[in-house]
């Protein structure tokens, strides 16, 4: 009897942690994707901050329509790009067109005293920050739940219900990260 | 804060010209906080030997204010020219207080005010004509 | 990994446990002291009951009470937007379910704190002083430091641990007191003499060392536990923002100042980024400080070369303080490399001392909920809440002056612009009836809308318009 009592109770021990583990899983499944979710609220978030700005800047800036006109394009692309590749490329087109025009900022004294115009910068520079570090975050969380996928116990439990390791969002290294640099000192 | 002579009557703050004072509506009072004054008068010699020339004076029957930040007794300060003006400073160190006038009368007695700029731009903000 | 972090808190927790036995013998010989060997068990409870109680007190009540204490006013985004942005930038990277509110302490001194019993509801308070003084990638060293502190729950261990420590010190200053006024202990003396007295008397001798001693011992493992924590936040705080010179010059700029905070106390000392209070002695201070030697946390953070890993930190510890293992061990086991990141160098005008004094001193006034009158002839006039008058006449010009003191106080964040308008009520007349008002300058100022209710814009206010939340006009602003 007391022998049938113990087997339950560790069979109840064990049912009991495996279901610990499944749920730990899905969680930390859960925040990697909240992550990822993350990059692409942000990336919206600069695809809408630039018509502010090129509408500040342009009464400034009346010989530099190429660049303006450059960075609205490069914006169009962007936000139409279907792809996960073709995103990628039209974001870093993006980025480009806005290192540029952030260049010719430095020759429009009046315009880098406006107020409205350094508000859409402190904007765009924490956007551009943002960016990157819900890129970093994504990764962070990858890691560890492709530890957790990769360590005993919980790497049967992924086994069984088909836990896969996420990839790295690997443009984490210094060119890419060093998105357009605003810099206005 | 409240003004510390009229008491319950609050001081507001006036700034013309990025220069900064607390001013009192009913007595005509000025309050200038620690580090005001020497913002005010720029940090040539002439200001640092006046603000280091400061002793307290405890012989003055003249009626003692409290400080309106640490609520603690004012001290006396006898700053001597071609008059006398006792002023009151926080012995704390929050600030100084100005019955009305004594400012302008120190700036211009003392050799503090380069070619009267703080004098004018005082007057100017208190809306006094400037004696000629 | 940060709930590998979080998982590895073994050290603290026995630290904190040895004080609660700390507090639990305490009780134990100043009972058994009073009433002899039953007497110890009575003790025992009291102190046990006293710590729950309080416990109880600072779980629930602990946040509000602290953000009370040190004058923190709720802001909304307006007032100053970088400091929002920093704040959701540090939430990304560090993956925080929620944004945490957002405090300024309209203080002089810089410096700052975060509470919060967990990371779904959290607040980060900085000092006007702070907001002045930082560069945006210093401010976000600083905040990143506090998220650090929210991620690994630093705030919630601080507080039992504090609260534990407040509970041995009150007790054994009531028995020392009771002590000394029953004059040396002739009440026990009278008891004794009836019997059992040997007892009785070892009893109150045990107590009174413990009396003396305990606070002492416990104030130690508190200091000790709560320098540890500052070490790992400013580890996590690199590991955020793989920027070690943005917290190191925050550091360093923090530790410049003269300034002595006004609101802070030895309760809440070691919640702040750095100890807010100025040290009587010298170098005493090291041992009986909640925070370790700003020059140290300074050398150690430049002296991280490789990466923005724990690994990587806790390298630069070793180096400059020896072997002591300052990271869980599980944070060290993490090997991928992080580089650290090139400065975004935010755009840093320098500002001369009047302006930015100006600015501070209004931020402090904007936030203790002054008003901002722009007179006609170019004077501006700041009015103290308490100020009643609905009309003030201009020093400078004798102009009358309208004061929009209707409701200013009840006006809740300091920002009457509310983003949203759910209160405003259908009227197509009121809705056609807008206004235009002037700005005279970038400051601050208050004016009041055709309804009557106040309207505070803040330099950052940069919308062309905005409709009123009590009667739905519209307010078009227009720059100076």
């Amino acid at each position: 009897m007391v022998g049938f009592i113990v087997a339950i109770a560790i069979l109840m021990i064990i049912v009991l942690s495996l279901i610990g583990i499944y749920n730990g899983l899905i969680r930390l499944r859960n925040q990697v994707k909240n992550a990822w979710s993350q990059i692409d609220v942000q990336l919206k978030r600069r695809h809408d901050l630039i018509p502010n700005l090129v509408e500040t800047a342009k009464g400034y800036m009346k010989h530099e329509q190429d660049t303006l006109k450059g960075i609205t394009e490069a914006r169009s692309k962007a936000m139409g790009a279907g792809s996960v590749g073709d995103k990628a490329k039209a974001e870093s087109e993006l980025n480009g067109a806005m290192s540029k025009f952030f260049l010719v900022v430095e020759n429009y004294p009046d315009l880098k005293a406006n107020s409205n115009f350094l508000a859409v910068q402190e904007e765009l520079t924490s956007t551009e920050n943002k960016i990157a570090f819900a890129r970093q975050s994504y990764n962070d969380q990858v890691l560890f739940f492709n530890n957790k996928i990769q360590m005993f116990p919980s790497n049967v439990i992924a086994g069984m219900f088909n836990f896969k390791e996420n990839e790295f969002f690997e443009i984490e290294d210094e060119a890419e990260r060093a998105v357009p640099k605003v810099n206005f000192s | 804060m409240d003004c510390p002579v009229c008491k319950n009557e609050p001081m507001i703050v006036l700034e013309l010209n990025e220069v900064e004072i607390d001013y009192c509506l009913s007595c005509k009072g000025i309050w200038l906080d620690a580090g005001e004054l020497e913002l005010l008068l720029g940090s040539s010699t002439e200001t640092v030997e006046f603000l280091n020339s400061f002793t307290s004076d405890d012989i003055t029957k003249e009626k003692t204010h409290k400080c309106p930040i640490c609520n603690k007794k004012m001290e006396k300060i006898l700053v001597i020219g071609n008059r006398k003006v006792r002023i009151d400073k926080c012995k704390y160190n929050h600030g100084i207080w100005f019955d009305s006038g004594e400012l302008e009368d120190i700036l211009g007695m003392r050799k503090l005010d380069n070619k009267n700029k703080v004098l004018t731009l005082l007057n100017d903000m208190l809306g006094k004509k400037i004696k000629e | 990994m940060w709930e590998l972090i979080r998982a590895n808190k073994r050290k603290s927790l026995f630290l904190f446990f040895v004080m609660g036995i700390c507090l639990l013998v305490l009780g134990f010989f100043i009972g058994g002291a009073y009433a002899g060997d039953d007497g110890g068990f009575i003790g025992l409870f009291v102190a046990f009951g006293i710590w729950i109680l309080m416990s109880m007190i600072s779980y629930f009540r602990g946040d509000s009470i602290i953000l009370m204490m040190s004058r923190a006013k709720k802001v909304s985004y307006n007032v100053h937007p970088q400091l929002f942005n920093v704040v959701e930038e540090m939430k990304l990277a560090a993956n925080l379910p929620v944004m945490p509110d957002i405090y300024i302490i309209p203080e002089e001194a810089p410096n700052a704190f975060a509470v919060g019993k967990k990371p779904e509801y959290c607040a980060i308070a900085v000092t006007a002083g702070l907001l002045e003084r930082l560069n945006r990638d210093e401010l976000q060293g600083v905040i990143a430091h506090e998220m650090s502190h929210i991620l690994n729950r630093d705030v919630l261990f601080m507080t039992f641990s504090g609260v534990l420590l407040g509970s041995i010190v009150f007790l054994s200053h009531v028995f020392l007191r009771s002590m000394w006024f029953s004059g040396g202990g002739s009440r026990f003396r009278s008891k004794s003499s009836k019997g059992g007295g040997q007892l009785q008397l070892i009893l109150i001798v045990v107590a009174l060392i413990m009396a003396i001693l305990a606070p002492l011992m416990a104030r130690l493992l508190y200091l000790a536990i709560s320098r540890k924590r500052e070490y790992l936040a400013d580890a996590s705080a690199v590991r955020l923002t793989r920027y070690p010179e943005g917290l190191a010059c925050a550091l360093e700029k923090i530790s410049l100042n003269n300034y002595e905070m006004k609101t802070a106390n030895k309760a809440t000392a070691a919640l702040y980024i750095a100890n807010p209070l100025k040290p009587k002695g010298m170098k005493l201070s090291n041992l009986t400080s909640t925070h370790p030697p700003m020059d140290e946390r300074i050398r150690i953070l430049r002296n991280i070369s490789h990466g923005a890993n724990f690994i990587d930190y806790q390298n630069a510890f070793t180096s400059i303080k020896g072997k002591q293992n300052i990271i869980p061990s599980s944070g060290i086991r993490e090997r991928k490399k992080i580089n650290i990141r090139t400065s975004t160098a935010a755009s840093t005008q320098t500002k001369s001392t009047k302006k930015s004094t100006r600015d501070l001193g209004d931020l402090m006034r904007a936030v203790n909920k002054y008003m901002f009158l722009s007179c006609a002839c170019g004077l501006k006039m700041k009015l103290p809440p308490n100020f009643k008058k609905d009309k003030i006449s201009c020093p400078r010009c004798g102009r009358e002056n309208h004061v929009p003191i209707a409701e200013l106080a009840a006006m809740s964040g300091m920002i009457a612009i509310d983003e949203k308008n759910d209160s405003i009520q259908n009227n197509e007349q009121v809705k056609q009836d807008s206004f235009v008002y002037n700005r005279t300058g970038k400051g601050w100022e208050t004016f009041s809308c055709r309804c009557g209710s106040p309207k505070q814009l803040s330099p950052a206010f940069n919308k062309a318009s905005f409709v009123c939340n009590k009667c739905g006009r519209k307010i078009e602003i227009k720059g100076p």
